[in-house]
């Protein structure tokens, strides 16, 4: 198994593959402006949630990086997790009906977390499988068993990311795209536990 | 596959009662736990729900623990364990905090120091829950999975489907001509998958998969592309084959879409004339619980070779006519397909077989 490219995105900034690609640390609204530079045509993103904005931006600038010779639409699986699942949007939906007295459907329809792989695959007309996950923290260790067994089903790659909107404010979307590689059994733990170190400057 | 994976029924809690042998009775007596409900709905409408009403408070710790106590008391194996909960919104009541955060404490109380996994993908999240387990089993890092799905009602995803539009006022008639929407419920259901043979009756798990439908964040597919294939990827990780099929646990919301997309869906992959039920008229719709619970008596239906009737159905209302369980029926059962549709464009598929 390989890592063939990651992203980051957070309110400071877009980052590719360690890269800073979109600087949006003295930007009012980061997302939109990350949107903006992206240049891409897809008004739905202004009704995303933040997870599948984050998601939707990453994913983007990874495209390049996609397998050529594979069939996409069926054989990618999105692994997707982090650890307060919705919690963003659930407390919004709360305030909806019992501050605004009336239910909004259009934040109730984000109280899932694996809205986001739906909202990836509409973009992408990927069909795969997709699971999401509810973990503590970050850990490289599941995503590597989930991968591998994934890519052992018969998968061609995985996207995965660990995309997380904290209620106090922190937000973050780490991205990657894995493969099996040629020379095989390669341990990709440790190389997320140092990714994932560096785009958050720990 | 290249070892054998068991899965058996642990434990069942939801309104219709605390153990498998008494949703069994109700099952053959033709019993909903669904009833009208006052001042459940937004603005304290009267809206149906099928409720454990001897529940006040607490609903969520309580049934999780209900449950785990009987599982506990009835598994018969050992070894490397490992537990998944399929939930979509785990323990509302901690909102404005982590809804997921008081789960674990739980399971540790009964299962210590098991890893525990979470999945949480809306209401596909039970079956997926299983085949996780089983490809855990498969890859040799577990020999016992312990797979718990719960979700309780609350006021937060009630006025949430209110708001869509996605209630029935009355009951919930899954794939009848006048369903008019689905019912809210609740419930934990507790499986063992195991790469062991474990005491008392277990079925064989044969394969599973999810596909999405790329289509809409919470509208079914017009063409039930997403069921389609996760349907077909299921049958060739089995090696089962469509007329090897008895029987069709079904997803069957009892919204007019959802219903509608199922049925092409099955009449695409040629399953249309396959016995089939939606147990949503017996349970409501548990959401991350419903794979689990609707595996559990799918279970039932294979041990006691027993096809239960589809609760609320009279008249065909889908553009494909479905082969709908009308009444109890005794059938020798081999081999099932279970399946699941929800938001987030997601469905999932899973063949049980019956031991040789």
């Amino acid at each position: 198994m390989k890592i063939l490219a990651h992203s980051y995105v957070c309110p400071k900034g877009t980052f590719l593959n360690g890269k800073l690609v979109y600087d949006t640390a003295e930007e009012e609204n980061p997302l939109k402006s990350a949107y903006q530079q992206l240049g891409v045509e897809y008004p739905k993103f202004y009704k995303m949630d933040v997870l599948s904005k984050m998601a939707f931006i990453g994913t983007e600038i990874l495209l390049p990086f996609f397998p050529k010779d594979a069939d996409l639409e069926n054989d990618l699986q999105l692994i997707f997790a982090n650890s307060s699942a919705s919690l963003n949007t659930d407390n919004l939906f709360v305030e909806s009906y019992e501050q605004l007295k009336t239910p909004s459907p259009s934040l109730f329809v984000y109280t899932l977390p694996n809205i986001v792989t739906g909202e990836l695959c509409i973009r992408h007309k990927w069909y795969g499988e997709n699971c999401f996950f509810v973990e503590e923290t970050f850990n490289p260790l599941h995503f590597s068993e989930w991968s591998q067994i994934a890519l052992n089903k018969g998968n061609n790659s995985c996207l995965c990311a660990w995309v997380e909107a904290k209620t106090n404010g922190e937000q973050e979307c780490f991205l990657f795209l894995l493969t099996n590689s040629e020379d095989g059994g390669n341990s990709i733990e440790r190389e997320l536990s140092t990714l994932i170190k560096q785009y958050r400057n720990e | 596959m290249d070892k054998p994976i068991y899965i058996q029924t642990l434990s069942l809690v939801t309104p219709l009662g605390n153990s498998v042998d008494q949703h069994l009775d109700a099952f053959k007596n033709g019993v909903s736990g669904i009833k009208l409900v006052e001042k459940a709905g937004f603005q304290d409408t009267t809206i149906p729900l099928a409720i454990k009403s001897e529940l006040t408070s607490d609903r969520y710790n309580t049934l999780l623990r209900e449950a785990l106590k009987k599982a506990q008391a009835n598994l018969s194996t050992s070894g490397r364990t490992a537990v998944i909960v399929s939930s979509t919104k785990g323990n509302i009541d901690l909102l404005p905090g982590d809804t997921f955060a008081g789960t674990q404490p739980i399971i540790h109380e009964f299962f210590p120091k098991t890893e525990i996994f979470i999945i949480s993908n809306a209401c596909i999240s039970g079956v997926i829950a299983i085949n996780t387990a089983a490809d855990y089993l498969l890859a040799g890092n577990y020999d016992q999975v312990i797979v718990i799905g719960i979700d309780a009602v609350s006021e937060f995803v009630s006025y949430g489907f209110q708001s869509l539009f996605a209630l029935s006022n009355e009951t919930c008639k899954p794939f009848d001509k006048s369903r008019n929407g689905t019912v809210l419920g609740e419930g934990c259901g507790i499986v063992l998958v195991s790469t062991q043979k474990p005491d008392g009756f277990a079925v064989l798990y044969k394969g599973g998969s999810s596909s999405n439908d790329a289509n809409h964040i919470s509208g079914p597919s017009r063409t039930g592309e997403g069921l389609v294939r996760s349907i077909e990827k299921t049958f060739k990780r089995s090696q089962v084959s469509v007329r090897d099929i008895d029987f069709i646990s079904a997803h069957g919301t009892a919204t007019i879409f959802n219903d509608e997309m199922e049925s092409i869906a099955f009449g695409r992959t040629n399953l249309d004339r396959v016995p089939l039920n939606s147990m949503k008229g017996y349970f409501g719709h548990t959401l991350g619980a419903a794979g689990i619970l609707e595996t559990i008596m799918s279970i039932v239906s294979m041990e006691k070779s027993i096809l239960f009737p589809n609760l609320g159905f009279k008249e065909t209302g889908t553009s494909i006519p479905l082969n709908i369980i009308q009444r109890l029926e005794s059938k020798e059962l081999h081999t099932l397909l279970k399946t699941a549709s929800g938001f987030g464009g997601g469905n999932a598929s899973l063949i049980l077989q019956k031991q040789p």
